[in-house]
């Protein structure tokens, strides 16, 4: 389960694509307004791939319309992408953590065995590193099924991997041009 | 030893050792660390995913430091420059 060349190669292009687009945004501005356009254009491309199959793609790139609604629309049409916005997302699950301490507080009297505890402990970091995970994936916090957290969680690391490994053969392969 | 307190609670929001396990052996080609411990099984679910947090931040710093770096480039360059033109190809 590695990034593979027809990823990179979709990625490429697409973020190339995207470049384009954002390049108001690119040329003469601020190395600030720039660096913005260009992770923008990324996290559009990389999402992309997954055409709006997963949650953590559709969660992205609603992020990034709140950023900039017009270059992002500009940029999913110009990879013919359009349908990607305002895919439905799940609804945001609220946790009522008193209702959950509570009836917590109430099984944990009932368990005396010290080794029932340290299960209980183990049980509760996992659920805090779970948490932990779904503010790291885009889309998280929608996701109450641990199992499609993890499933995302793999499929989202792929494609960041994707990302990095063009983004990075890219700046490399310029900056050696430049000290040429 | 069965725990029927457990197995009352919502099954879709607990993680199985099986799919934990079966989440390790696909999270091992990603996390070295966790490839030179013993057997899967033994690895505890919560190193797991703070490990898995880890990376997922630090993909997400280099997403930012190479942005950063390319945005440093296409400043630096002069616009009618040859290297800008092999930039903007390599780009655009």
């Amino acid at each position: 389960m590695q990034p593979t060349s027809s990823m990179n190669e979709e990625f490429l292009k697409k973020w190339q694509m995207g470049l384009q687009i954002f390049r108001p945004s690119i040329d003469n501005t601020s190395v600030h307004e720039r660096k913005k356009a260009i992770k923008l254009s990324a996290d559009v491309a990389m999402a992309s791939l997954r055409k709006g199959t997963t949650c953590w793609s559709r969660a992205l790139i609603e992020k990034t319309a709140t950023e900039d609604n017009f270059l992002v629309r500009q940029m999913l049409s110009g990879i013919k992408a359009e349908s990607l916005i305002n895919k439905k997302l799940p609804k945001k699950i609220v946790c009522h953590r008193k209702i959950v301490r509570r009836s917590k507080k109430i099984l944990r009297r009932k368990s005396k065995s010290a080794s029932e505890e340290a299960a209980a402990k183990a049980k509760r970091l996992v659920k805090r590193r779970t948490q932990g995970l779904r503010n790291v994936v885009p889309g998280g916090e929608l996701m109450s099924n641990d199992v499609l957290l993890l499933q995302e969680t793999l499929d989202y690391i792929v494609s960041l991997q994707t990302q990095v490994n063009v983004m990075r053969s890219i700046v490399d392969a310029a900056e050696a041009e430049i000290e040429r | 030893m069965s725990n029927r307190r457990s197995r009352q609670s919502s099954s879709a929001s607990r993680i199985s050792d099986d799919q934990m396990i079966d989440l390790v052996s696909k999270l091992r080609q990603f996390l070295p660390e966790i490839h030179e411990r013993r057997r899967s099984d033994k690895v505890s679910a919560s190193k797991v995913l703070q490990e898995t947090c880890n990376y997922i931040r630090k993909l997400h710093r280099e997403v930012d430091n190479l942005s950063d770096r390319l945005s440093q480039l296409l400043d630096s360059v002069d616009e009618d420059s040859p290297e800008a033109a092999v930039i903007r190809s390599l780009l655009m």
